[in-house]
């Protein structure tokens, strides 16, 4: 046997030829032939190698170097360098995602590490092409060793006792399978391998049959073999002409070797295997249906009994198994019933190949044990989420299977478990979904899928899964009624419960998965013709509006920052936003993360567009709104929900009177948000605006003091309780009495008041959110010298945006993570250090972030005089008098009346903004406080027998319409800061704000998804 | 061996089915796509009872009867899934009994009538399909066609014709010839079968459209005139007139089963012709003239008698006809070798 220095291996598999692999096998031929290296130098086209996103792939051995992305221009540089000069090529390195260090070694890199490969045991390592490579990897012997140690039935045996089960989803056990077909008299019987793999998403059988057809066929004749079978069929879908190929090429080998055909390897025993071409019918999948497709007629099931092991094809006792369990069939004949057992859960044995696709980073194919964590398949070999995004749920089983949420991450793969959330198994498909997938829409496609792929003959599948198509179509169109989702769950009870095979059967799993998990997407959908995800299109104008709490008309303002007329762009703004120059700072923009420029390059800055409008347009002055109506209506609190209830009650002919304790309107808009971040005068000139309308605003009154909560509610007609959440929680550990412990709603609302706030020099905060990053730089601001933020989780998991946490870095903020305070350490009543101990991240919690856990042991003190904990924050209640008729739940919050998000317990009093949702943003308390304006108004309304209010004819403003011919990719324009050492001096606002030129350069990225055409 | 259903123990033969045990112990059980001459499908799931340890239900036309099963044909769970299957085929096309046909006649209205699916909660189809109606024999209107396949199977394993199967998959599925061509562009040969075993009002006979429905025609069982078979069917009578000939769906007698060619189904016109003699005729003086059956047999044996005394038995001889029946034609020749003396006696099919 020649022998060669170096081995080159370049996939094959399709993912990999679509992206160019077979460019780069001429290129090394040509590379190598020009340098004279042929017959040093070994090219080896492999099947799929599984990291099919890095594609193509490149490993070269000895090392064991993976190159990924590889390009046929590149090929020069890897023999010049790697082959030639002994020196990798970096670039073209795997490179670990938080540290861009390139990972040289294949087995190196997290994809593959956790990865256990039985049935994937060749995958990438040989020529699929070449009988010998399969032999050399211990091929064939399994095949020797069945026909030679052993009976029919030990073979059966093994199989028992190896615990393996059908994986082409059913998991029915495989050796009883084989039992019961070995036990069925007659002289013909046939052993089936099913390579019809339909659902979409899954590529697992290709992948095998295109990486290693041997394995498939040794497992295929030791079935046969074990049950008596004289012919065999693989019945492959024509869609996959590489697998066909490679499986007649290997069928020819094995026949000229005489491991298949007349008398195998001398042992008497013949069997001969043809490839039976599928014509791509879904159902086709089905046994029933796939016996009668090779039988030549129209590939229908029928029902069972008669079960294939007694009347199969041509009503012959046969054997039907995935190409996958015939895979794993060779490895445990070889090593043992024993030792595959002892893989797994159990009651679900060995491995399980994954076909892991959709939105995760690691786009691939994955062999684990059985009963490893989904969330460990997704995060930990998918390598996470695309861009940063949030993960929603994966589908498991195709269109039979199910949506797993978030909260299920923990999930073992396991046959049981999975069912058990409504989900199967499968053959193997897992679609990865993110926040942006609306699982309505979801449940429509993979019901349009089963729709379109039943066969038509039973009743309940062909017509049922039509009627659910078309109610999900309707309720993605915004036509959806009540009772849409009960008539669902309705249908899909039915279908699955009579439908005649396993297709309809199990069609309406991903309708009863999602509605299970995520039936208020539904509802959002039916009630609110609202989709949460903003996918469905017919329910909106332009993503970013649909996204916003407040619905704001971006597209619209965008344009007319193009067209130049700002004040216009500020009139709109103000028909839905109250505090245009607030949200333009800190906002969280919802919108933009649905932008659909993100797509193309990064999303539109909107917010900052916003906040130029403010900054820079004039509005027309406020006249004050004459009181019409007799009814008054009472405020508690002066921040964004509070503040924008009044205005709209009072533009109604109310008489608004709004109660605030601190000496200024704002709420946490004034005493929250430090003012680097927003400037004074921007909300109080937003507040002058709704003062001007006819509010009255009683500062530095608090009810419960100043004014009883009861009188109030005699004095008026209803009463708005928006007191926010100030009080922050604590963190529950020893030593939270010493001097130095500050709560960091209550340390901003303190430096916010203009009190000289002492701190120490060591500054600790703890907590991940913005509330930590305003409570560190405003400590840096008044002269802390070290600011420490102690984080339980990792860095990607804080909630604090991006840029805040940069310019924190930037501001010399040190952030440690995995790391919790376990207790405060003082001396004489006085703060002096804090215990933390370090952390691991665990299993996954409901959102799916995985949980610290505490490393035993690894407790250790920081020295610090000052501690935040910035964790959240809760509503004060206090005022609310002991045995009012406002019912209070177990953590002394605001119970809201049921069903209804701004009505409480007690007639007449509403509630709205944080003090009803805990810590939220200002977006989401503007939102409330119009919707708490809206219900207050009507149930006066009601209650008086009036007819509802009609809004007043909406102010017309005519929106320009002009975008480029073409987007060219533009990153977002950039936001100019303060200098770091001119910043960390004073409270003077750190962002600059847009000049006019980069606001109308910005304004030009908008791709005005608004526009109807 | 025996199984329960609805609490009854009833013995079976092995082979039978759930739905066949059932039948034969009185307990009813209703169908659509199944006719106990074609093999069962289970596809409308009409049949579905609950087998108990079973996952799912179980449609019983297909169901093999084993050893122990206990079986409950009438649950709420039974009844709610067979009453769902019927309205989703009530709306999955046009079901417009006013002018049907097989109204009165039809498997999906007594189903629907009896399961109360009085208001579906579904729409109809916004598309209508036009009525084929291009031959003079068979007409389909797949605005009903509920896709049972019982005309499918009827063609394929009574008549084996094998002219009609179904085609396309999910929404787009139907039956008929090969690519969507006309019966009449088809290898049909106008058996019928098809028209017969149709449970609704999707195949109907084209002569008879309009002429009258089950509550009006009267059904009389007769033996078919055109060949020695001696097929019996059904000439169904409205007004003293024939509107069309049928065959029974089930309990069909022997010796063709329901099943008839195209001339026993479609051939009926000649009856009402004005051609057609209805009298006997006597020629007389080259003229034909009417006379009574007494004097035209009597006519008859008087000129054969005369012949067979002058010229001997074998001047005659007897040509029987193919359309009369094997008892006639046993008759005739009978006639002619006791009573005529002759073996000059042939048939016109040897022709």
């Amino acid at each position: 046997m020649k022998v060669f220095r170096a081995h080159i291996l370049v996939c094959g598999g399709t993912g990999c030829r679509a992206t160019g692999s077979e460019g780069i096998l001429g290129s090394l031929t040509r590379e190598l032939a020009s340098r004279k290296l042929t017959d040093e130098v070994v090219v080896v086209e492999t099947g799929c190698n599984g990291f099919c996103a890095a594609g193509p792939i490149m490993v070269i051995y000895p090392e064991g170097t993976f190159y990924q992305y590889v390009k046929a221009e590149d090929v020069p540089e890897i023999i010049e360098e790697h082959i030639i000069k002994g020196r990798p090529v970096q670039r073209l390195m795997y490179k670990e995602p938080v540290t861009d260090a390139p990972i040289p070694h294949m087995l190196d890199i997290p994809f593959f590490g956790k990865q256990m490969l039985i049935a994937l045991k060749n995958r990438g390592l040989i020529d699929a092409e070449k009988i010998d490579e399969y032999i050399a990897r211990d091929g064939y012997m399994a095949l020797a060793k069945a026909l030679h140690d052993m009976n029919p039935d030990q073979v059966i045996e093994e199989i028992q006792k190896s615990g393996l089960r059908g994986r082409g989803g059913g998991g029915f056990p495989t050796g009883m399978k084989w039992s019961f077909a070995r036990k069925s008299a007659g002289d013909v019987k046939y052993v089936l391998c099913n390579a019809d793999e339909g659902d979409p998403g899954a590529f697992m059988d290709r992948s095998i049959l295109e990486a290693d057809p041997h394995a498939v066929l040794e497992g295929m004749i030791i079935g046969g073999y074990a049950i008596g079978a004289s012919h065999g069929y693989i019945y492959c879908r024509a869609e996959y002409p590489l697998a066909i190929k490679r499986l007649n090429l290997a069928i020819q080998q094995a026949k000229d070797y005489g491991l298949l055909g007349e008398d195998i390897l001398g042992s008497g025993y013949s069997l001969e295997i043809e490839v039976y071409q599928g014509a791509g019918a879904f159902v086709c999948g089905e046994e029933t249906a796939l016996m009668a497709s090779i039988e030549g007629k129209r590939g229908m099931p029928r029902p069972r009994p008669p079960f294939p092991a007694s009347k199969g094809l041509w009503m012959k006792p046969s054997v039907l198994n995935n190409v996958e369990t015939f895979a794993n069939i060779p490895q445990i004949v070889l090593k043992g019933g024993q030792w595959y057992s002892s893989i797994g859960t159990e009651r679900s044995k060995g491995t399980k190949v994954f076909a892991l696709t959709g939105a995760v980073n690691n786009v691939g194919l994955v062999e684990v044990p059985m009963g490893t964590p989904i969330g460990d398949i997704i995060f930990d070999i998918g390598g996470g989420i695309i861009g940063g995004k949030q993960y929603k749920a994966s589908q498991l089983g195709g269109p039979s299977g199910g949506c797993i949420p978030a909260e299920a991450l923990n999930t073992p793969t396991d046959y049981e478990e999975i069912v058990k959330l409504g989900a199967i198994m499968g053959s193997g498909g897992l679609i990865v979904m993110d926040e942006d997938t609306c699982m309505v829409d979801t449940a429509r496609f993979f019901m349009e899928f089963c729709q379109e792929e039943s066969c038509g003959k039973c009743t309940p599948c062909r017509e049922g899964t039509k009627r659910m198509l078309q109610i999900l179509e309707r309720i993605c169109r915004g036509e959806g009624r009540d009772g849409d989702i009960e008539l669902l769950e309705d249908l899909a009870a039915n279908i699955k419960d009579s439908a005649l095979c396993g297709l309809g059967q199990t069609a309406p799993n991903p309708v009863l998965s999602t509605i299970r998990y995520f039936r208020s997407e539904y509802e959002a959908h039916i009630y609110e013709k609202r989709c949460p995800a903003v996918v469905c299109a017919d329910l909106f104008k332009s993503p970013c509006q649909h996204a916003c709490p407040i619905e704001m008309d971006v597209p619209a303002y965008i344009a007319l920052i193009r067209a130049g007329r700002l004040d216009d762009a500020y009139r709109v703004m103000k028909k839905t936003n109250p505090f245009p120059g607030v949200c333009g700072r800190v906002c969280p923009q919802f919108c933009a993360n649905k932008c659909r420029r993100g797509q193309l390059d990064e999303p539109i800055a909107i917010a900052w567009l916003k906040r130029y409008i403010a900054d820079n347009g004039k509005l027309p002055k406020v006249e004050e709104v004459p009181v019409t109506r007799k009814e008054k209506i009472a405020v508690i609190g002066a921040g964004p929900a509070g503040l924008t209830a009044a205005q709209d009650l009072a533009k109604r002919g109310y008489k608004v009177t709004v109660f605030e304790e601190l000496p200024h309107a704002g709420g946490m808009m004034r005493y929250a948000i430090p003012e680097y971040r927003m400037p004074r005068d921007i909300v109080e000139g937003e507040v002058d605006e709704i003062r001007a309308l006819g509010v009255e605003i009683k500062t530095n009154t608090r009810v419960g003091k100043d004014i009883s909560f009861a009188q109030l509610r005699k004095d008026f007609d209803m009463v708005l309780v928006a007191v926010g959440a100030h009080t922050s929680w604590k963190l529950e550990i020893e030593g939270e009495d010493l001097t130095g412990v500050w709560g960091a709603t209550e340390f901003l609302r303190e430096v916010n008041l203009g009190k000289n706030v002492k701190i120490g020099s060591r500054v600790a905060i703890v907590g991940g959110g913005n509330s930590a990053i305003d409570a560190a730089r405003t400590a840096v601001r008044l002269g802390a010298k070290d600011v420490t933020i102690l984080y339980r989780r990792e860095r990607k998991d804080m909630p604090a945006w991006e840029n805040e946490i940069v310019a924190a870095e930037h501001e010399g903020v040190k952030i440690v993570y995995l790391v919790a305070p376990t207790r405060l350490v003082g001396k004489n009543g006085t703060l002096n250090g804090v215990a933390c101990q370090r952390m691991l991240l665990g299993e996954f919690d409901r959102s799916g972030r995985r949980k610290p856990v505490p490393i035993e042991g690894s407790e250790y003190v920081l020295s610090i005089d000052t501690i935040i904990p910035a964790i959240s924050q809760n509503a004060d209640t206090s005022f609310i008098e002991s045995g009012s008729d406002l019912e209070l739940d177990k953590w002394g919050g605001i119970k809201r009346a049921p069903k209804s998000t701004v009505k409480t317990t007690a007639p007449g009093v509403f509630i709205a903004g944080d003090a009803a949702t805990g810590p939220a943003t200002v977006v989401e308390a503007i939102a409330m406080g119009h919707q708490a304006a809206a219900e207050i108004d009507s149930a006066i309304r009601e209650k008086n027998g009036e007819p509802p209010y009609k809004e007043p004819p909406e102010e017309k403003i005519d929106i320009p319409f002009e975008v480029d011919e073409e987007a060219k990719e533009t990153p977002r324009a950039i936001m100019p800061e303060m200098k770091v050492a001119d910043r960390i001096i004073s409270f003077e606002e750190v962002e600059l704000g847009y000049s006019k030129k980069t606001a109308y350069s910005e304004s030009c990225r908008c791709l005005r998804c608004d526009a109807e055409l | 061996m025996s199984i329960t259903i609805d609490g009854k123990e009833c013995t079976f033969q092995p082979g039978q089915t759930v739905y066949e045990v059932a039948r034969e112990n009185g307990i009813y059980i209703p169908v659509l796509c199944h006719q106990e001459q074609l093999k069962p499908v289970g596809a409308c799931r009409v049949c579905v009872v609950e087998v108990e340890k079973a996952r799912s239900l179980i449609a019983s036309c297909a169901m093999p009867a084993e050893k122990g099963m206990v079986v409950w044909t009438n649950t709420d769970r039974v009844k709610t899934s067979r009453r769902l299957s019927v309205e989703l085929l009530m709306t999955q096309g046009h079901h417009n009994c006013i002018t049907c046909e097989s109204s009165g006649d039809c498997v999906l209205q007594n189903l629907g009538y009896s399961l109360g699916v009085e208001h579906p909660r579904f729409p109809e189809p916004t598309e209508i399909k036009a009525i084929e109606d291009g031959n003079e024999m068979i007409a389909r209107d797949m605005n009903k066609c509920v896709l049972c396949g019982l005309c499918v199977r009827a063609c394929n394993e009574i008549q084996v014709n094998q002219v009609l199967d179904f085609s396309g998959r999910g929404p787009t599925a139907s039956v008929g010839p090969a690519f969507g061509v006309l019966y009449e562009n088809s290898e049909c040969v106008f058996c019928g079968e098809c028209v017969r075993v149709c449970p609704v009002g999707a195949l109907f006979e084209k002569q008879g459209r309009f002429q009258g429905r089950a509550g009006d025609l009267e059904k009389v069982r007769t033996t078919c005139v055109y060949c020695g078979v001696g097929c019996q069917m059904d000439l169904n009578i409205k007004d003293g007139r024939i509107v069309k000939v049928t065959t029974p769906r089930s309990d069909a007698p022997p010796p063709n089963g329901g099943s008839l060619c195209i001339k026993g189904r479609f051939g009926y016109d000649f009856i009402d012709h004005p051609d057609r003699l209805t009298s006997p005729m006597i020629r007389v003086d080259g003229e034909l003239r009417e006379a009574s059956w007494d004097e035209a047999v009597a006519y008859v044996a008087d000129k054969l008698t005369k012949i067979r005394t002058k010229h001997g038995s074998d001047a005659i001889a007897g040509l029987a006809s193919a359309r009369c029946t094997n008892e006639e034609n046993y008759l005739f020749q009978k006639f002619f070798r006791a009573v005529i003396g002759t073996n000059n006696i042939d048939h016109c099919a040897r022709l």
